[in-house]
């Protein structure tokens, strides 16, 4: 070893032991910034404006802080709610629930008014509701209100070929009837998750402050020109508030990639505490580590598992675990149906030793073997530090549906050999097999997983051959799309606390994940739709555990871990919850404040 | 010397066009779906990713879209860079200023200290002066510049906690974004002079320190062995010998006989030097959370932000040409044998 490599190496440890043991000037600080939350984390928002947005950096700088919703979370549930924008919950039994499940009805909240100080009235809810699902923007989160509302074919605004429905401005105005300080929403169909989609979609903002600058009046005739805007900032709020919320924004500096809100004064409730909330974007853990050690971010997001040990043990700082989340991810994914063309994954295409035919996995023996195979806990213990429950299904602990006595594959070599053994009439044992898993690169735990089947597999007979490979995001797509991958890792998280925002991606023919690996069981979809409109609870769950039973039954895909999250702060940062839809840590920064 | 000018400068968009050409060229080799992850970020767009690429004619062949990119820039508009959040020429006017402050900031102590180190090195030639020079230039080269970056960061900012991340703390930024503060040059150490705020200005050096002195450590070394090479092979000539026999006071040979022409290779290496870093210095960028044109680069490169890779290209091409042109015209000026014609 020459003499810059030994000193690099010294270098290297010597800053990971500094990184990790020094803890710098923090103890016994005054408080920093003491009316100014910083929370820093590394995505930046793609666009402040409701009807764009679909990230979880803009949710959490605009849902809750900047703008409001009709109802919200009751505290920490998300089964419960309560009034926000309007003055009750509806239900079947307060009247605000029509009794064939089809119409709920709002009464807006009196004395409400926008930051700009103009009123809230009915016609804003109405704008807001309609606005968001007009504008769908591609990749958008209109469907989410869409779909529910106009019924599940109606996913979009537009045609195949990206032609404007001739009728959807009507069927839309109909479908909400403004009446007085009463909003009434009628969906096509009954659909019981529809207030947890409310109580993060429905985004209200101001009707006047859109129209005077220059945003869509809300009229059929300028539809066309107004949907699926071509750039982000045509968008009327990419960088402009016009909300009720507790916060206002106050700039959106993309250079610096800082996001500053101040106090709303003209708020209905009590103001905040705080006097602004600044949210910076730092792309490396380094620095924020840092940041965060000297007082200068109070909240720091988007901290890996792998990264907990720097921040424990910080005078002054506090991380909060085991936080409940809405997020099945990582599974393990088999394409039934692989694009064998130019595709190296599948090595020679054949089951000859040096490959796989197109529909390898379409064998249930040989899906099942692997769910064998891999050693679950062993997993969830390496890859995130121990901290998840063991996954059975698409439905997340936590959420109506989630089976907790549903069945899983017992970690086996004896039985995945027996699968092995049966699989292809023995020819998988007998001739071995090669391909290609893939993960996307930078991900660790995914990495971690890919390796441990890998291990597993290789362990098992010396005739099998996995690679193991990490590519771009943008990669990744690509060969996704296409169902190039034989095996991969992905994942998916809530858009509103319900089950059926997840059976549908794993499990019904149509949905993204099962289209791309060509999973396909007529029963499964029968049970998804039906558990959608079901409005008995108890009898949706029985919905649901059968449906857990074929996820084990097919396994087309191999459920790993429903992980808890954690948020690392400052110990001066008072009044913090948690909600399971709450990513961020900050979603809701109204009651916040720091002092010691 | 004026149509020598005028040439190089009619370079810029033939260069220009290939630059934009090479890139538009080499998407051929993407997927459009591939292409598509600029804006599906998220598995739960997934479903949507057909109207992603209709939408933004992905699927359409590369000369269609650079036909498509020809007609927006003819009307002055560079496209959208996805990853900036902006259009891409306020991109480039953005993230710009930003680094040109830093590289100025790099540079002249660079050149300072190299053209100083490397004198020094070469008078005392395998003298203590000449080792320590050596040694230093070669150890502070031998590692990255993100590992220095970090050890910078580690000591400045995570224990004594003088030179922060950022350009601005929370209430210079408060300030200098206040109506009462106007950004003339949008270089900030200089806007706050021009606006007589002087604490303004420590504050925005006090940001710029870190970064700074990362790469003027980093890249010194180059500047500090050419110019010592350079000097000896001129300290050997006959007229350094004359100079000296007529008796002339040594800091006179040294510094005007003999270090105006070993200056000709650390004029090409500065001006190199110079635009390399105006290109961009992504590593010291990203760990200094310094928002320059190099960090915006870089992500727009990796994620496939194809107008924003494509204007920064154009960008830092044009840089070069201009900082070639430069050196050429400084080569005349130290040197008169330099003809350009």
């Amino acid at each position: 070893m020459n003499f810059h490599r030994r000193l690099l190496m010294l270098l290297v440890f010597t800053l990971v032991v500094a990184l990790a043991g020094f803890n710098g000037v923090a103890q016994g600080q005054a408080v920093k910034n003491p009316d100014t939350l910083i929370v820093q984390s590394f995505g930046d928002p793609e666009s402040l404006d409701p009807a764009w947005e679909y990230d979880t950096t803009s949710s959490a700088i605009g849902t809750w802080n900047i703008y409001e919703t009709l109802v919200f979370f009751s505290g920490a549930r998300t089964d419960l709610y309560e009034p926000m924008l309007a003055t009750a919950v509806p239900s079947v039994a307060n009247g605000g629930v029509s009794s064939d499940g089809k119409t709920y009805t709002f009464k807006i909240r009196q004395g409400v008014k926008f930051s700009d100080g103009t009123p809230l009235t009915a016609e804003d809810v109405k704008y807001s509701l309609m606005r968001i699902m007009l504008m769908d923007r591609d990749g958008g989160p209109s469907w989410l209100l869409l779909a529910p509302i106009l019924g599940f074919d109606t996913q979009t605004t537009r045609d195949d070929k990206g032609a404007l429905i001739p009728d959807i401005y009507d069927r839309t105005n109909r479908a909400i009837q403004v009446n007085g300080d009463t909003v009434a929403i009628t969906l096509k169909d009954p659909y019981s998750p529809f207030l947890s989609i409310l109580a993060t979609w429905s985004v209200v903002h101001s009707k006047k402050f859109v129209v005077a600058n220059g945003g869509w009046d809300g009229s059929k005739a300028t539809l066309a020109s107004f949907n699926n805007p071509a750039k982000p900032d045509v968008a009327t709020l990419f960088d402009k508030s016009a909300g009720t919320g507790p916060f206002k924004l106050e700039r959106w500096d993309r250079g610096t990639k800082t996001v500053t809100l101040a106090r709303n004064d003209n708020y209905w409730r009590a103001p905040a505490k705080l006097r602004r909330v600044i949210y910076q974007t730092v792309e490396e853990f380094g620095p924020r580590r840092l940041a965060l050690q000297n007082g200068d971010a109070d909240i720091l997001g988007g901290t890996d598992r792998s990264d907990q040990p720097a921040v424990t043990g910080i005078p002054g700082v506090r991380i909060v675990d085991d936080l409940a989340q809405l997020i099945n991810s990582p599974a393990l994914f088999m394409t039934m149906k692989i694009d064998p063309e130019g595709n190296s994954d599948v090595g020679s295409g054949k089951l000859d030793g040096n490959g796989i035919p197109p529909d390898f996995f379409s064998d249930i023996h040989v899906r099942r073997a692997f769910a064998y195979l891999l050693d679950r806990q062993a997993y969830i213990d390496q890859a995130f530090r121990g901290k998840g429950r063991l996954g059975n299904g698409p439905i997340p602990f936590g959420l109506l549906g989630y089976a907790p006595r549903g069945k899983w594959y017992e970690p086996s070599k004896d039985k995945a050999v027996a699968e092995f053994k049966e699989a292809w009439g023995g020819q998988v044992w007998d001739k071995g097999f090669k391909f290609t898993l893939s993960f996307n690169s930078g991900n660790i735990g995914r990495q971690t997983g890919a390796q441990m089947v890998k291990e597993a597999a290789e362990a098992l007979n010396p005739k099998f051959k996995i690679d193991t490979r990490g590519i771009t995001w943008s990669t990744y797509l690509g060969l996704y799309t296409k169902s190039k991958l034989p095996m991969f890792f992905i994942g998916w998280g809530a858009d509103y606390p319900d089950p059926d925002n997840f059976v549908v991606p794993f499990m019904h023919s149509t949905g993204s994940f099962a289209k791309a690996q060509g999973y396909k069981n007529p029963e499964a979809d029968r049970l998804i739709e039906q558990a959608a409109r079901e409005t008995d609870p108890k009898k949706r769950e029985q919905l649901y555990f059968r449906l857990q039973e074929l996820a084990y039954q097919d396994v087309p895909t191999i459920y790993l871990i429903y992980r808890a999250g954690f948020v690392v702060m400052r110990s001066w940062v008072k009044g913090w919850y948690h909600n399971p839809m709450f990513n961020e840590g900050w979603e809701y920064a109204y009651r916040f404040s720091k002092g010691q | 010397m004026g149509t020598y000018v005028a040439r190089r400068l009619l370079l810029l968009p033939l260069v220009a066009f290939g630059v934009t050409v090479l890139i538009f060229a080499l998407l051929q080799f993407l997927s459009p779906a591939q292409r598509a992850a600029l804006f599906v970020t998220n598995p739960n767009q997934l479903a949507q990713i057909d109207g992603i690429i209709r939408k933004y004619g992905l699927d359409k062949p590369a000369h269609v879209q650079y036909w498509i990119w020809l007609k927006e820039l003819a009307r002055g508009d560079l496209g959208w860079s996805q990853t900036a959040r902006m259009p891409t020429s306020a991109a480039i006017g953005t993230f710009f200023p930003a680094t040109l402050e830093l590289t100025i900031y790099i540079f002249i102590p660079v050149v300072l200290i190299g053209l100083w180190l490397g004198t020094k090195a070469a008078v005392h030639k395998d003298r203590f002066v000449d080792h320590f020079s050596r040694f230093v230039a070669i150890s502070l080269r031998g590692l990255p510049s993100f590992v220095w970056g970090l050890v910078v960061l580690m000591v400045f900012y995570g224990w004594l906690a003088w030179f922060p991340p950022g350009r601005l703390s929370l209430e210079a930024d408060l300030y200098v974004k206040s109506p009462a503060f106007r950004p003339y040059t949008h270089l900030l150490t200089l806007d706050a002079l021009l606006n007589g705020q002087v604490w303004v200005f420590l504050d925005a050096l006090r940001h710029i320190v870190g970064p700074a002195m990362t790469l003027v450590l980093v890249e010194m070394a180059l500047l500090v062995r050419v110019t010592r090479s350079s000097m000896l092979e001129v300290l050997r000539q006959d007229y350094v010998r004359t100079a000296r026999a007529k008796g002339l006071a040594e800091p006179v040979v040294i510094n005007r006989h003999a270090r105006r022409n070993a200056l000709i290779p650390v004029v090409t290496l500065s001006s190199l030097l110079f635009v390399g870093l105006l290109g961009g210095v992504v590593l010291a960028e990203t760990i200094f959370n310094y928002p320059g044109i190099g960090k915006w680069g870089a992500e727009a490169a990796v994620q496939l932000d194809i107008p924003g890779v494509t204007g920064f290209g154009m960008f830092v091409a044009m840089l070069t040409v201009l900082g070639n042109l430069a050196a050429d015209i400084l080569y005349a000026s130290i040197d008169p044998r330099i003809r350009l014609q």
